[in-house]
């Protein structure tokens, strides 16, 4: 038996350890790390370092306004950001999918920013919003163009949110449209029988039917949309100033802008860890009890 | 019924007029790239009169085109080949043994899935330091392996659940070992799941910025996305040439669209629902 039960335990080492071993350097050890440095005030460099309790944790909530201001940018934007990406993209996959010759076309089309790397599109969109958008406002009736789109911090919050909808609605259009073409056409059909209208229908059939889809498309918005930042970096660098930082910029800059602390940057790290957690765990809460089996 | 009609045209126009503003900054980057810089601050929006291949000619040398798009080619096929082989073989064993240990294992990988990138780019950057893989290409396309297994696992230990054992059984009879039945039954039978990673994976590390910024630091080394973003940072001004670095980064993304488009979309679809 003993023989056996090593043979088992070898024969699950060969074939985990690859993964394991990698996962283990590149990921599990910088994040366990990442949370032991956040107690304590190393600078990177030295030996040696003492732990501090929360002091990281204290300074960066109480006396860091960059870094409170990020964070209530960044909360505003993934507000924004749950709300409509998933309210354009549950329309465009319903309006794509009630079509019959056009559907590919449009799927086609409306999918595509989503190839583009984020900060690619950045980049593209600063050219329409610093170059274009002025001048059209310019040459033709459409005066409201002329914005300062990145340079106005109120303006530039939308336009953050323009190149993120751009980029990111293709993705969860995607997934609604898989959901919707698993709500059984025959349920659909008994309702239009019963004298229900379109609206009705897919509020009380269609809508049940794919709260699946989104549950997953909250999810991966919510977790998406406290990352961002490459649009960020790419738009508008965080400014003026850093009124549009958001929290990884102002986690990025910690880091490494040298002002060597280490602990300080980790502590700042750990909190974003913990928010998305939070908001995550009572997202998957609150909409799992609403699914419904199909 | 007419009214059933006018409704389905007006949706029609819609989605027209909401495919015509998405597609508008891919035109605009598109035409402007074939203008002078000249013509094209006389008007963005207009077609260009003569086509003007001075920006992509550039550009091509600015971006150091061939050299950047094979290290992008190298690092996901070496990335995306890493994470299938590792994650088949431990999702496959995970999801076959049971028992504590294997348990505790797939709940390390599972659970790490929901580490925000941000939350580790520190203490990561620091270990890659210290084990001297930054810096190159090889060393990227492993950090992306150790990065990517956990969702892989997740899927695979998902997908061999639906295969029966008794494949496996009646290689064993026949002699097989246990690393011949895998990777002469099981692996072939993981494809489908395995073209779903692999797309997801591609979308990821071809397009990803910040992980190749913090490790790459030679030109020599840099990708796609790192050599534009330089680019960008040094002719801030010169927008034609940028347009063209832009279009020309975004042709090989758009040419695996044009290709593989079904194949992205299930992959997309088929992840997020098991996920």
């Amino acid at each position: 038996m003993p023989v056996r039960s090593f043979k088992k335990y070898f024969s699950l080492f060969t074939f985990v350890a690859p993964a394991f071993v990698l996962y283990a350097i590149f990921l599990l050890i910088p994040t366990l790390g990442g949370m032991f440095y956040s107690f304590t005030d190393w600078n990177g460099l030295n030996r040696s370092y003492d732990f501090i309790g929360f002091g990281n944790f204290v300074e960066a909530l109480a006396e860091d306004p960059d870094f409170v201001n990020s964070l209530w940018f960044t909360l505003k934007y993934v507000l924004f950001m749950i709300v409509l990406q998933n309210l354009f993209a549950l329309g465009l996959a319903v309006f794509i999918e009630s079509r019959s010759r056009s559907k590919g076309f449009f799927r086609t089309i409306f999918f595509m920013p989503n190839m583009i790397s984020t900060i690619i599109s950045a980049f593209m969109w600063t050219f329409v919003f610093a170059q274009v958008l002025p001048q059209l406002a310019e040459k033709t009736a459409f005066a409201f163009l002329d914005q300062a789109w990145i340079g106005d911090p109120n303006v530039s919050f939308f336009s953050i949110l323009t190149v993120s909808l751009w980029n990111g609605v293709g993705y969860m259009m995607i997934i609604y449209l898989a959901g919707l073409q698993g709500v059984p056409q025959s349920l659909k059909e008994a309702a239009l029988i019963d004298g229900a209208t379109p609206f009705q229908t897919f509020r009380n059939v269609t809508l049940p039917m794919i709260t699946h889809a989104i549950t997953i498309c909250f999810f991966l918005t919510l977790n998406g949309a406290f990352k961002v930042f490459e649009v960020v970096y790419g738009l508008t660098g965080g400014g003026p100033g850093r009124s549009t930082q958001v929290i990884t910029m102002n986690i990025y800059e910690e880091a490494f802008s040298n002002n060597f602390r280490y602990g300080y940057a980790s502590a700042k790290s750990v909190i974003l860890f913990v928010i998305i957690l939070i908001f995550t765990f009572i997202q998957i809460r609150v909409m799992k009890k609403r699914e419904v089996e199909a | 019924m007419i009214q059933k009609k006018s409704t389905s045209l007006l949706i029609t126009i819609m989605l027209s007029i909401g495919a015509a503003v998405s597609f508008f900054p891919i035109y605009l980057a598109v035409i402007n790239s074939f203008k002078s810089q000249g013509e094209m601050f006389r008007s963005f929006v207009s077609l260009p009169a003569k086509i003007h291949f001075g920006n992509y000619i550039d550009a091509f040398q600015k971006i150091n085109l061939l050299n950047s798009t094979l290290n992008s080619v190298i690092i996901s096929l070496l990335g995306i080949g890493g994470i299938v082989l590792c994650a088949s073989l431990a999702g496959y064993k995970l999801s076959r043994t049971s028992g504590k240990l294997s348990n505790l294992i797939f709940f390390l990988f599972i659970a790490s899935m929901l580490v925000p990138f941000h939350s580790i780019m520190i203490p990561l950057t620091r270990m890659a330091k210290s084990l001297s893989v930054q810096g190159s290409t090889y060393g990227l396309a492993i950090i992306y392996i150790g990065l990517g297994v956990n969702m892989a696992i997740f899927l695979y230990h998902g997908f061999v659940k639906s295969i029966p054992r008794e494949l496996e059984e009646a290689a064993q009879i026949d002699g097989c070992n246990e690393y011949q039945t895998f990777f002469r039954i099981i692996f072939p039978l993981l494809v489908p799941i395995t073209v779903t990673i692999a797309i997801l994976d591609f979308l990821w590390i071809w397009n990803d910025f910040l992980l190749p910024l913090l490790m790459l630091t030679d030109s020599e080394s840099f990708t796609l996305i790192l050599s534009t973003n330089t680019l960008f940072g040094e002719y801030n001004k010169d927008w034609s040439l940028i347009l063209a670095a832009l279009v020309l980064t975004a042709i090989p993304v758009i040419i695996i669209y044009s290709f593989f488009q079904r194949f992205i979309m299930h992959g997309i679809a088929e992840g997020a629902v098991k996920g």
